[in-house]
């Protein structure tokens, strides 16, 4: 431990740290989980009396002297990201072993900072339609379900990515995935007599729900980030609450027009 | 009616591995989530449909199995157990009740869609509390070890 004094400064030591918890918070993770690996990160360097808040949207890394430098990241954009959650797991433990001098470890956190996520655009889209169709088959769906759900989860998630480059709000993105996924279903079942609307609306649902969200944000407050519990818990049900307009949208229009809208009829 | 578990752990470790993806899990640990999702989709399955508990002690066991699983694959493949516990509660996520409800709501059915919905409330409450149990009992484990470790190399106090 005296070593690694040695080999980071105070600045070094905050800079990685930053970084480190840059890292963690874009890829969703939970905030206690932010605050302990900087803080473990700065113990194991010799510093003690460092002072970290954490938000979904902050990073603020300072102490309680007046002189000293307080760092500060505002995190815009989150997604989740469960492979650099776990590699910096395993970096924050190399670098109490191992002693990692500042530029490697710097380089190593650019690197994962500035990475292509492990899966690209189109690997996503497959998974979600899997995802989908099976759900849509555990809730008791047939292989007419299977197929319908198939194609709804694919083309709302084919939709999402294809919108995510105009830069949209995250609730009209929810919003409009709704509407297609409503729309979509609502056709399957126009398609094949044997589909369940439910099923496969459900199993589509899946991938959009805020799931990841919520529970973080109940584990926040479980942890005592009572800050970070309610924002992640008004993201999720904005989310939820957006996801259902669309899907709202959709159906409605259906009560109230239904066949009248089908062309050549 | 009995449920055909073979099929059910089959579409689950699927659903499961997808959602994982969806999540952008490390590949080493696709298989591994799949395997504690279905677990758990079993567990509750088998409460719900079967043993016809209520649905809130059904989802609350399965959430704590899964979650035990979690930690224990945490501690043998070295990834922290978010990266599986996450993935794995998908399968038992109420968004069958979620949407059942607001459907319900939209047909103007307040009273049923409001039930529904608290319903599925509760269910997610459920899944929140068995992974919150599972994730302090082994904060404390792990705690304990450290203050064992840290007795030993400090003299003792008097």
């Amino acid at each position: 431990m005296d070593k690694a004094a040695v080999c980071l400064t105070r600045e070094q030591t905050l800079n990685v740290a930053l970084n480190m918890g840059k890292v963690l918070l874009r890829s969703g993770a939970e905030t206690s989980r932010v605050e302990d690996t900087i803080v473990r990160f700065c113990h194991n360097n010799g510093y003690h009396d460092v002072n970290v808040f954490v938000t979904p949207t902050v990073i603020l890394i300072g102490d309680e002297n007046s002189g000293s430098s307080t760092i500060m990241c505002r995190i815009r954009s989150r997604s989740t990201n469960l492979s650099n959650v776990s590699a910096i797991n395993e970096f924050s433990y190399n670098v109490q072993r191992w002693h990692l001098s500042y530029e490697s470890s710097m380089d190593y956190l650019d690197k994962l900072l500035n990475s292509a996520p492990p899966y690209g655009k189109w690997a996503i889209c497959l998974a979600s339609a899997v995802c989908s169709a099976t759900f849509a088959s555990m809730l008791g769906g047939n292989s007419h379900d299977f197929i319908a759900a198939f194609v709804t989860g694919g083309l709302s998630m084919v939709l999402l990515k294809q919108l995510g480059g105009y830069r949209p709000s995250a609730f009209w993105e929810n919003t409009l995935a709704g509407a297609a996924i409503g729309f979509l279903a609502i056709l399957c079942c126009a398609v094949s007599v044997q589909c369940t609307r439910t099923n496969i609306i459900v199993g589509a649902l899946m991938p959009f729900l805020p799931g990841v969200a919520f529970t973080n944000g109940l584990r926040d407050y479980m942890a005592g980030d009572l800050i970070s519990g309610n924002s992640r818990i008004a993201e999720a049900l904005l989310f939820a609450t957006s996801i259902a307009i669309g899907l709202a949208f959709s159906l409605l229009v259906w009560y109230h027009w239904g066949w009248d809208l089908w062309p050549g009829d | 009616m009995p449920i055909n578990y073979v099929e059910a752990f089959i579409f689950a470790f699927l659903s499961t591995a997808a959602f994982a993806v969806l999540f952008q899990a490390p590949r080493r640990t696709l298989a591994i989530s799949g395997v504690i999702g279905a677990v758990g989709w079993v567990v509750f399955s088998y409460m719900r449909k079967d043993l016809e508990y209520d649905s809130f002690y059904a989802n609350l066991c399965a959430t704590v199995v899964l979650s035990l699983l979690s930690e224990l694959a945490a501690r043998i493949f070295k990834h922290p157990a978010t990266t599986f516990v996450i993935p794995g509660i998908f399968p038992i996520v109420p968004g069958l009740g979620m949407y059942n409800g607001m459907a319900k709501l939209i047909e103007n059915n307040y009273e049923a869609g409001v039930n529904t919905l608290l319903r599925a409330g509760m269910d997610a409450a459920a899944i929140a509390l068995g992974m919150m149990f599972m994730a302090s009992f082994f904060r404390v484990l792990k705690l304990s070890k450290e203050q064992r470790r840290l007795s030993r190399l400090l003299p003792k106090k008097r």
